[in-house]
């Protein structure tokens, strides 16, 4: 039965797969299992999948409910095209260890960074906070 | 509650004193923190012969690179914390583990190493135990103690709790603790780890030197930093049992293999959702709708399983809800359960079906160690399992026999899709085009999604009914009663593809431009009717999101302007009225009351009293009169006055004082007006407080006068009979006719008959009584008895006999009425 033709609904999305990117950047698996009219998300058997560089490491997570308005994106993945030829998948602990060190050289970068620019007179203020005015 | 003993010993026991008073108290919270079952003998005593044990296995142990375990060493901060020690040699553990860790791989759990390794299982176990502490503690006091019938492990553990300084001697003892026989592994199954990582996390907040904890306690899997510390302390749970304090203490139930079955249940939540939220009773619109809940699933445990009575730590408010599944199924239950109907998992990562304890902690670890921020207290029965569940409620639901809705979406045997006609208002244009995509795309779908889709145990969480329900709040949102206002684009563009469409298709054919018939919802007004019961006062209000409650039941009567000034002229004149009777009436009562003053004043002013009072009745006459007629009373006056009850009542007892003339022509004044006086004395009845006054003025008349107020009465077409309808009107008759019998029966040579006016009037008077319907013609006040010798003189016999039956006139009553 069609529910919502001619508008986006994601009833059509129920119980399947899907990739769902959040607000603070965290990217989750799961199956799709239940929404609302808020876009809120019940995701089933989730994974957390953390990607730096070429490698990827899955964490399971379980359930999740996403609420809807941390959601920058979602899409239906489609289970029989598993494109690992690129993406090489490791241990949780191995790409923890890997983002630690991606956000360590992260900082470091920035850091430099300031400390250039405040050599030079000028601070630029950090956009740490976007999501708030 | 816990005295922790450093290395070097001088600060052992400074805090025992203060500590003493506050035995009971800090005995509660220690059952309530580490569950039931918790040993009533004295902890001080086992603690002072650990202290000894210590000092005697000190030194061996001394510099244990145990200080890498705990917090320092938690660089990695959210990974991989794992506490879990590998003795390589021992046990294949995959690699992951941290180096520095591998001090402790110096020191080989004991337990391993008394036990020439047993069975895999089994010396996981025993590794389990011996790096985690809390665990670990186990068997140290039960060692020595008599109590070897069981294994106690969880119940001992609080005890151990108190000497985590003695963890290195306590790993020697670890084998002597756990009894032989059954393997533990049940015991240390998820749930019991669980179990002793809520302990552990508890205890920690009375905590007070830090360089105490340094050194031992990587507290369990749990990653220990100095922030988490601070929530530990004010941990909802111990906030919570200082408010509500101890709950029953369940009996510590020892059976014979030591299995405390209230142990098999994880505590309670510590936050539980249900404090402090009220019930939500009163379903808003927004709401889904309610689940079917299947109480199938909670049956059937409870058969199962010893329903453990858990304690409870929360705060005495009731669970308002049922909860949709017991809570007190252990996850292994669960997982069992589960685990059946599972055929294929959905997921397609390689992780078997079964998780191995390493893997089940190493999940824990993640997930404990991924959310150091948001973690309060005993981390929820998390959901680690993220390739099983071992918590989920919905399949234990689902497996049931699910309230049979329609087969799942994209089944696609329909060949035509369904569009709903009812919620969707889609452009016909638009609508074309998603018929036809979607017949398209209904074929490549087609039995690989079917067959999928049946595989999946989890499918359909979200019923058909709940779908809909979203589909109809989204679609709610579509609707608008102006499409131009509020899609614009979407009208503009299909009049645009439909105007291509035209263009391309055929130039020709103009005639079949399709119009543009945009779909608009109805305004539809809903006004909240409230409920009302017959015969009840007031009306029922159900309040909603949509219609909050009447604070004040206002009802707008809006009067237009015409209309109030109508009334308000109406309202004027009655006061005008009333104001113009009250003034006459002060002058009657000032005549009225000239008697008595006139006795009362001396001679002398007896003359202007007199004076004066006749000034009055001019007075009062004037305001009657007509305004240049003396000799006629003004209608509209008399009417006026006459409309208001009061004002008759005022003319009634006014006309006696009036001089004779006068009065004579009030009365015909009345007589002349009778039918509207008439019939604006409907409602008072009063007019005949005038017969007495009034019968006192005709006796007085002359026959001239008389024949004249006869002529009054008839006066005007039709009058007569109005006249006859009323009361005082016949009554007035009467004494006209019977005056004018008297007269002639007295007098013989009396006037009345010299002209033909009173014995014609007479005729018309008979004629109409003849005619006259019985109904209407209105009983009199009396009937004066000498009428029937009028009517004699004037009428033959057969209309007498008539007459006489209708008015009902005796011929025998001979009294005679104010006789002469």
């Amino acid at each position: 039965m069609n529910y919502m033709p001619g508008t986006a609904s994601l009833i059509d999305d129920i119980d399947k797969k899907h990739l769902v990117l959040l607000r603070d950047g965290r990217t989750l698996i799961g199956f799709l299992r239940s929404i609302d009219q808020f876009a809120n998300l019940v995701f089933h058997q989730t994974v957390e999948r953390i990607h730096v560089g070429k490698k990827f490491g899955d964490i399971p997570r379980g359930i999740f409910i996403v609420r809807g308005e941390n959601v920058v994106l979602l899409g239906e993945i489609d289970v029989d095209k598993l494109c690992d030829n690129v993406l090489q998948q490791v241990s949780i602990e191995e790409i923890l260890e890997e983002q630690r060190l991606q956000q360590q050289a992260k900082q470091k970068t920035e850091k430099a960074k300031v400390t250039a620019l405040k050599d030079r007179g000028l601070s630029i203020p950090k956009a740490d906070n976007l999501d708030e005015y | 509650m816990f005295r922790f003993q450093s290395l070097d010993e001088d600060c052992t026991l400074e805090k025992e004193e203060g500590l003493v008073e506050e035995e009971d108290e800090i005995d509660q919270f220690n059952d309530d923190t580490f569950g039931d079952g918790a040993i009533d003998d004295d902890w001080q005593e086992e603690h002072k012969r650990l202290a000894e044990l210590e000092e005697q296995k000190n030194d061996g142990l001394g510099g244990l690179g145990l200080g890498t375990l705990g917090m320092g060493g938690m660089g990695g901060g959210n990974a991989s914390t794992v506490h879990l020690p590998p003795p390589a040699s021992r046990v294949p553990h995959p690699s992951s583990l941290p180096p520095p860790h591998h001090s402790l791989s110096s020191i080989p759990p004991p337990g391993l190493e008394e036990r020439g390794g047993g069975d895999l299982a089994e010396s996981l176990a025993m590794l389990i135990l011996g790096v985690d502490p809390a665990i670990a503690s186990v068997g140290g006091p039960a060692g020595p103690d008599d109590r070897s019938t069981g294994l106690p492990p969880p119940p001992s553990i609080p005890q151990q709790h108190h000497h985590p300084s003695q963890l290195p001697p306590h790993h020697q003892l670890t084998p002597s603790g756990l009894p032989p026989g059954p393997p533990h592994l049940s015991l240390l199954s998820y749930q019991q780890h669980q179990h002793l990582l809520r302990r552990g996390a508890a205890p920690m907040q009375q905590m007070n030197s830090h360089n105490i904890w340094e050194n031992n306690l990587g507290f369990g899997p749990v990653s220990i930093t100095p922030g988490l510390i601070t929530q530990m302390e004010d941990s909802p749970l111990m906030s919570i049992i200082k408010e509500v304090g101890l709950p029953n203490r369940p009996p510590p139930m020892m059976s014979e293999d030591g299995r405390d079955l209230s142990e098999r249940a994880p505590p309670p939540r510590s936050s539980s959702p249900v404090i402090g939220s009220p019930p939500v009773r009163a379903v808003p619109i927004g709401t889904p709708p309610k689940q079917p809940m299947s109480h199938a699933m909670n049956h059937h445990h409870h058969q199962q399983i010893h329903h453990p009575t858990a304690i409870h730590v929360r705060a005495p408010v009731q669970h308002r809800y049922p909860p949709s599944f017991p809570e007190r199924i252990s996850p292994n239950t669960l997982l069992n359960i589960a685990n059946s109907p599972l055929c294929r998992p959905p997921f397609p990562a390689g992780v078997g079906p079964v998780l191995s304890q390493i893997q089940r902690a190493q999940m824990l670890n993640s997930q404990v160690a991924g959310f150091p921020r948001g973690c309060q207290g005993p981390p929820l029965l998390p959901g680690g399992g993220g390739f099983r569940p071992f918590f989920g409620q919905p399949p234990p639901h689902r497996m049931g026999p699910h309230p049979g809705g329609p087969p799942p979406p994209n089944h696609n045997h329909v060949p035509c899709p369904i569009i709903r006609h009812n919620t969707t208002h889609l452009h016909p244009q638009h609508r074309r085009m998603l018929t036809q995509r979607m017949q398209s795309r209904g074929g490549e779908r087609g039995g690989r999604v079917g067959d999928w889709r049946s595989r999946d145990p989890y499918s359909n969480l979200m019923s058909q009914r709940e779908k809909e329900w979203v589909a109809k709040i989204q679609m709610m949102q579509l609707q608008s009663t102006d499409p131009y206002l509020d899609d614009y684009y979407y009208q503009n563009y299909f009049e645009k593809l439909e105007k291509r469409q035209e263009r391309d298709r055929d130039g020709v054919r103009k005639e079949h431009t399709t119009k543009l018939i945009t779909p608009q919802v109805a305004k539809l007004e809903h006004t909240y009717r409230p409920v009302q019961f017959a015969g009840s006062l007031g009306k029922l209000t159900v309040s909603s999101v949509n219609n909050p409650r009447k604070m004040i039941d206002t009802v707008v009567t809006s009067r237009t302007d015409d209309e109030e000034k109508r009334e308000k002229q109406v309202w004027n004149k009655r006061r005008q009225i009333l104001y113009t009777v009250e003034k006459m009436y002060s002058l009657l009562l000032e005549v009225q009351d000239f008697e008595k003053r006139f006795m009362q004043t001396p001679e002398e002013q007896r003359e202007a009293l007199l004076e004066q009072h006749k000034t009055h009745t001019l007075q009062l006459y004037s305001s009657l009169k007509e305004k240049e007629w003396d000799d006629r009373v003004s209608d509209e006056q008399c009417l006026l006055i006459m409309s208001v009850r009061k004002g008759k009542r005022l003319i009634s007892r006014l006309i006696p004082f009036l001089p004779p003339l006068q009065a004579a022509t009030v009365v015909m004044g009345i007589a002349r007006n009778l039918p509207a006086l008439a019939k604006k004395d409907k409602q008072d009845q009063v007019l005949c407080w005038l017969v007495e006054p009034i019968a006192v003025v005709i006796s007085s008349l002359s026959s001239a006068s008389l024949t004249d107020l006869l002529q009054e009465l008839q006066g005007s077409e039709g009058q007569l009979s109005r006249v006859l309808q009323n009361k005082f009107g016949v009554t007035l008759l009467y004494l006209i006719l019977s005056e004018g019998e008297r007269m002639q029966s007295s007098n013989p040579t009396c006037q009345l008959m010299d002209d033909n006016r009173w014995t014609e009037l007479v005729f018309s008077v008979t004629r109409e009584l003849l005619n006259v319907p019985s109904s209407s013609l209105s009983p009199p006040l009396f009937t004066p008895p000498n009428l029937l010798s009028l009517f004699s003189r004037y009428v033959d016999r057969q209309r007498l006999e008539l007459l006489q039956e209708k008015l009902q006139i005796s011929a025998l009553s001979r009294c005679v009425w104010g006789c002469a």
